[in-house]
Formats: structure tokens, C-alpha cells, sequence
């Protein structure tokens, strides 16, 4: 359903001469973490849409950068814009993900940006 | 209606049959206690995510965009701009909301043109009546001008 007078242009007023996801800058609050905290990935519902992958769930990663504020996709994704979250790129060595990672590759690191809600300290 | 109107229909029904999603096991109005957490996750996930799927190897191949894909491109983010969808949405509606049959099934910028159409009707900017009489009067002219 749509919203009541929606304004389809909104995010082209909202993003044009400055940028996406720049122009959510400042409406996400204080991040949760900072650079090179142990986060854990939860495991939460992703019925309908996500972009936040299975295969890291569970698995405790750390903090490299705070990359953007912007909705989140869940949100996002039917144009909902009204909240910001803060969206982290995190580190995992590769051995945690998976069960089968041969140990002579020990330091292999796989890196993924996930929003705030995602996330939980380890 | 032409006989060759049956033949297409009937491969259409044949076809349909090839395409079922592979879980090997019958399948069809499953009653409610045979689906347990585990398969109500797999039939529920977003089917994009294939992450550490099991799957064989496949050749890895340079393809050069055709023009109707590179048009598919511009017509997708002239939508964006005029506000029809955002990127998060298209990716939503091309990825997920297609099925698995048709997230593996199509080309990439199949995909692209299908939910291009879709969101015009969704959103109701077109009918779908004058979309299907849109392409019909392609297809006809189409059929004037070319061997096929």
C-alpha cells in the first residue's frame, strides 16, 4: 500500500548535488561500535528481504571501518526512508565462516558491510 | 485459434513441468506438518543469497553487453530518477521477488526488463490491459517484418 501523498520524488530532492548514501549523514545517532570491536552476526528473521548473507551469522568478526549512514535494505528496498542506521564493514577470518577452510590458509580474511541491527557485541 | 496457438501451449505445459525448483521430493499443497523449520527457512530465504550453496564449478566467460541490454540499463534508471523505485527496491524486485525459478533461470538483464515492466504496472503508471496490447501490436508488426 501506498503511502498517503507520497512524494515520489523525495530521495531525488533529498540526494541530488550531494549523493547516496551521503545524504542520510547525522540522522543515524551514535554508533553502537567503534573500529575494531568483536561483533557477532545475528541470526534474525530475513522473510521477504535482507542483503545481510546466512553464511556469517553466528560468527564474531571485527570493526574495520563505519562506512555510512543510510537505511537500512530491509526498509529500504519499499521506500522506506525515514530511518537511518549506522552500517559497519566487519572482518572475519575465513576458518570461522567455513567448516571446511583448510587450516593452511589460517589467515584469509573475508570482509562484508552490515547495518547496526545485525550486529551484537561478542 | 490456429492449431500452431495449441502446440505453443501445450510445449508451454510440458515446459513448465521442467522447471520445477529441485527438491527432490513430491512436493505439490504439502500438508502444514510436513514443513518443518528447516525447509519453512529454505522455501522463505531471499533466493539471491547463494552464499556457501553447494553448487559445481561453472566457466567463468567475458560477455559484452547487446544493445537492448544497455537500453534495459537506461530505461531502469530513468525509473530511479523520476522516483518510480530506488535501487534497493529494484534489487528487491529482481532478486528476490522474481523465485528461484526465474532468479536462475533468466538472463541478468531478462531480469532487469521484467521487473522494469512490473513495477509500471505495480505502481499502476500503466495497465497491465495496455501493456499486453502494447506487446502484442510489437509482436504483430514483428512478425510483418522478419522471417521469424
Amino acid at each position: 500500500m501506498s503511502k498517503i501523498h507520497h512524494d515520489r520524488t523525495h530521495h531525488a530532492k533529498k540526494a541530488t548535488n550531494i549523493g547516496d548514501p551521503q545524504c542520510f549523514k547525522g540522522e543515524a545517532g551514535a554508533p553502537k561500535f567503534k573500529v575494531g570491536d568483536r561483533v557477532r552476526v545475528k541470526d534474525l528473521p530475513d522473510l521477504f528481504y535482507t542483503r545481510t548473507q546466512t553464511y556469517p551469522r553466528g560468527v564474531v568478526g571485527t570493526v574495520t571501518v563505519l562506512v555510512y549512514e543510510s537505511p537500512a535494505p530491509e526498509d529500504e528496498a519499499w521506500d522506506n526512508t525515514d530511518k537511518s542506521e549506522w552500517f559497519y564493514s566487519v572482518k572475519f577470518r575465513q576458518k570461522d565462516i567455513w567448516p571446511d577452510y583448510h587450516d593452511l590458509y589460517a589467515n584469509d580474511t573475508l570482509e562484508t558491510e552490515l547495518s547496526e541491527r545485525w550486529l551484537e557485541k561478542a | 485459434m490456429s492449431s500452431s496457438t495449441r502446440e505453443r501451449v501445450l510445449r508451454h505445459i510440458n515446459t513448465v513441468g521442467l522447471l520445477q525448483p529441485a527438491l527432490h521430493q513430491a512436493t505439490h499443497a504439502p500438508y502444514p506438518d510436513t514443513i518443518d523449520h528447516t525447509l519453512y527457512r529454505a522455501y522463505t530465504r531471499g533466493v539471491h543469497d547463494v552464499g556457501g550453496e553447494p553448487d559445481v564449478p561453472i566457466q567463468w566467460e567475458e560477455k559484452e553487453e547487446e544493445q537492448w541490454e544497455l537500453n534495459t540499463f537506461a530505461t531502469c534508471e530513468c525509473l530511479a530518477w523520476r522516483g518510480v523505485w530506488n535501487a534497493e527496491e529494484r534489487r528487491r524486485r529482481q532478486n528476490v521477488d522474481v523465485g528461484q525459478t526465474v532468479y536462475l533461470g533468466l538472463p541478468y538483464y531478462g531480469r532487469w526488463l521484467l521487473t522494469a515492466a512490473r513495477i509500471l504496472v505495480d505502481k499502476q503508471y500503466v495497465t497491465l490491459t495496455e501493456l499486453v496490447n502494447k506487446i502484442e501490436e510489437v509482436k504483430k508488426r514483428h512478425e510483418q517484418n522478419s522471417s521469424r
